[in-house]
């Protein structure tokens, strides 16, 4: 909406900002600042809206890291909301509490569970907007010495503005806008060729936060290939040596006093709680989420047909209990974590092994967001929110060339739909469809214009025909989603009896939705991998002039 | 976005954002939530929904009157009740006959908010893409939509109608649609649109001097003939409209009397000066003189008309006589009668005289509410929305509705509205580009930007700091009124100067007019933009007829502003 307005971007409005431009090297200008301000108001206003436990969550490692001692800070039960984060995290919520404290005692009380007055609301909130600072200043940093300003400009935008942020952040509560901010200043760091200080950050961030280690293979090789390795194989020591101590120091730093305490077996159980299904509660929508439909339709299959297949009696058990809990295969054979690591691996090495050959910073990104879309797909126990993890090194790529920009486009409103069922409250539901909506339209008008390519081939035709019946379907699914179950309550009570079959289509609205995105993020997997290997060498894209 | 060939896009994407600041708007509390047994202004509305879906019509207005008994005019009535009749299909628990008082259900809670949003997308945002169209056609597109983004960003409206809840927006976009059609020369849909901005909320009857003098000179500027005419015509279409907004409660649908029943609800005579502390004259001014002590409630009535009537007095008298000297002119020049049907030249004076009279009824009326500013807050909007950045009349508009903003915080601070209020002030100072230190220096609007702004700032400062002494439990308020009331009387003031400028501008074109040579005409073409010429050329939109009009008479007006 800001980028309409040269006539405020003239306006006496940057008295401000060139008060600030004297002594900040940055330059920020003021289409910026109006974005910035913007979208502040907006998550302001948003300070009212649903919580989900995270906030508690959140809310009750502020008491933790408080009122303990750090000795039994992955020890502490009071709350069942146990910290689950690395030791950077868990600093992170110690540095808050002490300004929590000055707004409101009551907030760092450990007992005080389930406390939701509006100071701590205002308080957790605000600092989710400040954090997200880090992600501000990482997206302005890419349109500097950026290629093409204008167009980074656009993408820096959307990332900052990404409906993902205000779904997962600013209304259901994390902090991902703040890590995703580490994560983006390290891949900076990478393009800028400062890839000691982007290894360093990555390492920073998973200490904050441990599920990017879904990334973490395609920052080994790049940094292996690229840093410690010189164009010839040969081993550049003194660039292995400084990287190699800067990451174990940032260890020591997050793992040394549990380490003295020795309470590293404890920590690792807190953060890697094996005793999980293959699917989380709301399937995300990955492979498995797919296979697991399969099941249970074959399931139903034979179950009219009476075919003479063998069925899984703790998988039919599982069908009844709808999404909720383990899900076990009733008819597919039965799958191990070991399984899903295999295969997540082998999907991660094909990746990896052309990395390895091109180790360009384009094709660094490009490694990272298959790498962070192997392991969403494939991973076991996978939650929804993970998709951030594809779709925002994804949204780099997004200006390269049509075959980038369609897959971002898929992906995204795939992605940005599943997170969708994270709010079920009416209001919040309504702002997230209008927010995203909103958000893809200000985001493929412009872009879409720039990488326009004509289709090659009859081929293409066809798969461009078939992408756009894809994402015509979303609205169609949004209406069966929001319909149904207020239809299937009403059909419900004309029959008379509660449970006429229509209890065990509760789930069927998150099913279809699990099902349908999946579809769209395994056809953009496919999409990039394909691209990735079989894009020639002498495209000129803009990040291609990025070594 | 200009750039890339997306112009078609900026007008939708305008209001698709807007729509979405006023759906996250809808998260906040809203007025009397949770607050038994009473609640607030969100429950009447809903109460209203709820008796005119089950009562019949002629015991809309009698029905239980302790508990948020309706006092609006029938429009509201009607549209209450096509509200309650797609309530009650889709869930009939939200206005079931008293079962249903306050009712605070998230779903509930969403269906009020929409009801604003939808009522807002049909009658208001309409009314500005029009206005931006008709009284802005001469200006750049890009203009155009800033505008239509200032007003749409309004802070004080969004706070009220969806913060607070209430309807004002469909009052106001019916008064804007008379302006429109009143600026197209469709004078009598224009009438007919007020009246519908009448019946639905009285409190349209701040702007009723401005529209019923334009209206007047109109008729005068035409000619005893054709000016005759149009008055009997106006005169029927205002009465035939009326009898049709009462319809239902007059012979042969209800007896005679039925009638007098929302007529005695609509105006609260026994009810006195003022109730809650509000930025106008009487509370201000009651400080020192005590008015409450020592005057009656009749005699107190008597003055505030007076006053009132003091107050909107210039700028009658200005339309007036724009009226009388146009059509003396126009004698002499032999105008089409066509052309003058169509177009009316002292159209620009109308937003003034609109501003004018709402605020001297804000200032000086009877049981006047903190939120009747957004009256006078329409029409200062429309003028600064298109004002560039360095005229006197954006800096004004600015001030005005900063501190309306303000004026209202005890009523928002109530309402659990605090964040929203400094989001929206924030947002929407950010998006006109608004920045006090950079006013005109040294100038008066200067100066009364800054003591205002540093006035509430530290008012807001000392209530988060100290709590007020026990013997002064409003001490805040009123502090917040005695801030508040001078910057409205200032503006008050500053309406009037600008309309006798605008109107002196006009009326002396009759004398003027001959010595005006073609060479004067186009130099001052030339510098028309930079003399801040804009805000009082609002009515110069028709692109059509633009060339002539505008030569003539904006050398004249810009003689005058410069």
């Amino acid at each position: 909406m800001t980028k309409d307005q040269p006539e405020i971007a003239n306006s006496p409005s940057t008295g401000f900002s060139s008060a600030i431009r004297h002594w900040f090297s940055w330059n920020i200008e003021a289409s910026e600042w109006d974005i910035f301000w913007a979208s502040t108001a907006l998550k302001l206003l948003l300070f009212p809206s649903y919580r989900s436990t995270d906030f508690e969550v959140h809310r009750n490692w502020l008491a933790i890291t408080h009122t303990l001692p750090i000795s039994k800070w992955y020890f502490d039960t009071t709350s069942e909301w146990t910290l689950d984060y690395p030791p950077f995290f868990a600093y992170f919520e110690k540095f808050l509490s002490i300004f929590a404290l000055l707004v409101d005692p009551k907030i760092v009380d450990l007992n005080n569970l389930n406390y939701d007055s509006w100071t701590v609301v205002a308080y957790q909130r605000a600092t989710v907007i400040l954090t997200e600072l880090v992600l501000g200043t990482a997206v302005l940093g890419f349109i500097r010495g950026s290629v093409e300003p204008p167009v980074q400009r656009i993408i820096s935008a959307a990332l900052f503005l990404h409906p993902g942020f205000l779904i997962v952040d600013h209304i259901h509560f994390q902090y991902n806008g703040f890590m995703f901010g580490i994560l983006l200043w390290s891949i900076l760091m990478a393009r800028n060729g400062n890839k000691l200080v982007s290894g360093i950050l990555f390492a920073v961030l998973l200490n904050f936060k441990h599920i990017y280690i879904y990334l973490a293979p395609a920052y080994f090789i790049y940094l292996l290939r690229s840093f410690c390795l010189s164009p010839a194989g040969r081993i550049q020591t003194k660039n292995f040596l400084s990287l190699a101590n800067a990451v174990i120091a940032v260890f020591v730093v997050s793992l040394g006093p549990f380490v003295l305490m020795g309470q590293i077996p404890q920590l690792l159980s807190r953060l890697f709680p094996f005793t999980r299904g293959l699917n989380h509660a709301y399937w995300a929508p990955n492979f498995w989420a797919l296979l697991t439909t399969v099941d249970r339709v074959l399931l139903r299959y034979i179950k009219q047909t009476g075919a003479d297949i063998p069925i899984n009696k703790f998988g039919v058990s599982s069908t009844s209990r709808g999404l909720v809990g383990d899900t076990v295969f009733s008819v597919l054979p039965d799958l191990k974590p070991i399984h899903a690591l295999v295969i997540t691996v082998a999907w991660q090495s094909i990746c990896l092994i052309k990395l390895w050959r091109n180790p360009t910073y384009k094709s660094f990104v490009t490694a990272l967001t298959l790498c962070g879309w192997s392991s969403f797909l494939f991973g076991w126990h996978v939650h929804e929110k993970a998709v951030l993890l594809v779709l925002i090194p994804l949204s780099l790529l997004a200006a390269e060339r049509q075959a980038y920009f369609r897959t971002f486009v898929i992906a995204s409103v795939a992605g940005i739909f599943s997170l969708f069922p994270l709010l079920f409250t009416p209001t919040e539901s309504i702002i997230e469809v209008a927010y995203s909506t909103l958000w893809i339209a200000f985001v493929y008008a412009p872009l879409s214009r720039r990488v326009y390519e004509y289709p090659k081939s009859i081929a293409y035709v066809i798969m461009d025909v078939l992408e756009k019946v894809y994402l015509a379907g979303f609205p169609f699914l949004l209406l069966f989603v929001t319909l149904f179950p207020g239809w299937a309550s009403r059909r419900r009570q004309d029959n008379g009896e509660p449970d006429a079959g229509y209890s065990k289509l509760e789930f069927l609205p998150l099913m279809a939705t699990s099902v349908y995105c999946s579809i769209g993020l395994i056809w953009g997997f496919c999409r990039l991998i394909f691209i990735y290997h079989y894009e020639e060498t002498t495209y000129q894209g803009q990040l291609n002039e990025i070594r | 976005m200009h750039k890339r060939g997306m112009k078609e896009l900026v007008v939708p994407g305008v209001i698709a954002v807007s729509v979405l600041v006023r759906l996250v708007m809808g998260l906040a509390s809203y007025s009397g939530w949770n607050t038994p047994p009473m609640f607030g202004d969100y429950e009447a509305q809903r109460h209203w929904m709820e008796i005119t879906l089950h009562l019949p019509i002629r015991q809309w207005y009698t029905y239980d009157l302790q508990y948020w008994g309706l006092d609006y005019p029938p429009l509201t009535a009607y549209v209450s009740w096509l509200c309650g009749l797609i309530a009650h299909w889709i869930e009939p628990r939200w206005v079931a006959l008293n079962q249903s008082r306050g009712i605070e259900t998230p779903a509930s809670k969403l269906f009020m908010r929409l009801t604003v949003v939808i009522l807002e997308l049909l009658v208001y945002i309409p009314a500005l893409v029009m206005f931006a169209r008709v009284w802005q056609g001469s200006r750049s597109k890009r203009t155009q939509e800033l505008a239509l983004l200032t007003i749409l960003l309004q802070p004080a409206l969004l706070l009220i109608d969806h913060g607070h809840f209430q309807y004002n927006s469909v009052m106001l976009g019916l008064t804007l649609f008379a302006m429109n059609f009143f600026a197209t020369g469709q004078d009598l849909l224009g009438a007919f649109c007020f009246v519908l901005s009448l019946g639905f909320k009285q409190m349209a009857l701040y702007y009723a001097p401005a529209i019923g003098s334009y209206l007047l000179a109109k008729c005068l500027y035409l000619g005893p003939t054709a000016g005759g005419k149009l008055f009997i015509r106006l005169a029927m279409v205002t009465s035939l409209s009326f009898i049709l907004l009462f319809l239902p409660f007059l012979p042969p649908f209800s007896p005679l009397s039925t009638v007098l029943h929302p007529i005695s609800r609509i105006f609260p005579f026994s009810r006195g000066l003022f109730e809650d502390k509000v930025a106008n004259f009487w509370c201000a001014s009651n400080v020192v003189f005590r008015w409450k002590h020592w005057a009656s409630t009749y005699f107190l009535l008597k003055l505030s008309t007076l006053l009132t009537a003091l107050g909107f007095l210039p700028s009658v008298v200005v339309l007036l006589r724009a009226g009388i000297k146009l059509y003396m002119a126009s004698i002499e020049d032999s105008v089409q009668r066509k052309e003058k049907l169509s177009h009316t030249p002292f159209l620009p004076l109308l937003p003034y005289a609109l501003l004018t009279s709402s605020l001297s009824f804000f200032l000086f009326s009877f049981q006047v509410h903190e939120k009747s500013i957004l009256l006078a807050l329409m029409p200062v909007t429309l003028l600064l929305s298109g004002a560039p950045v360095d005229s006197p009349v954006y800096s004004w508009g600015i001030l005005v509705n900063n501190v309306a903003v303000f004026s209202m915080w005890p009523l928002l601070k109530r309402d659990g509205l605090a964040v929203q209020y400094i989001a929206t002030l924030l947002l929407w100072n950010r998006v006109i580009g608004y920045n006090p230190v950079r006013l005109p220096p040294k100038s008066f609007i200067q100066f009364i930007s800054m003591g205002a702004y540093a006035a509430a700032i530290a008012l807001h400062v000392l209530e988060w700091v100290i709590t007020p002494p026990a013997r002064y439990p409003d001490l805040f308020s009123v502090l917040n009124v005695l801030i508040s009331t001078p910057v409205f009387v200032v503006a008050w003031l500053w309406s009037i100067k600008c309309g006798i400028e605008v109107g002196w501008a006009l009326g002396g074109l009759g004398g003027e007019r001959k010595n005006a040579s073609d060479e004067k005409v186009t130099v001052v073409k030339g510098s028309y933009r930079q003399v801040g010429g804009r805000a009082v050329s609002l009515g110069y939109a028709q692109s059509r007829r633009r060339e002539a009009d505008r030569s003539r008479a904006s050398s004249v007006v810009a003689d005058a502003v410069s």
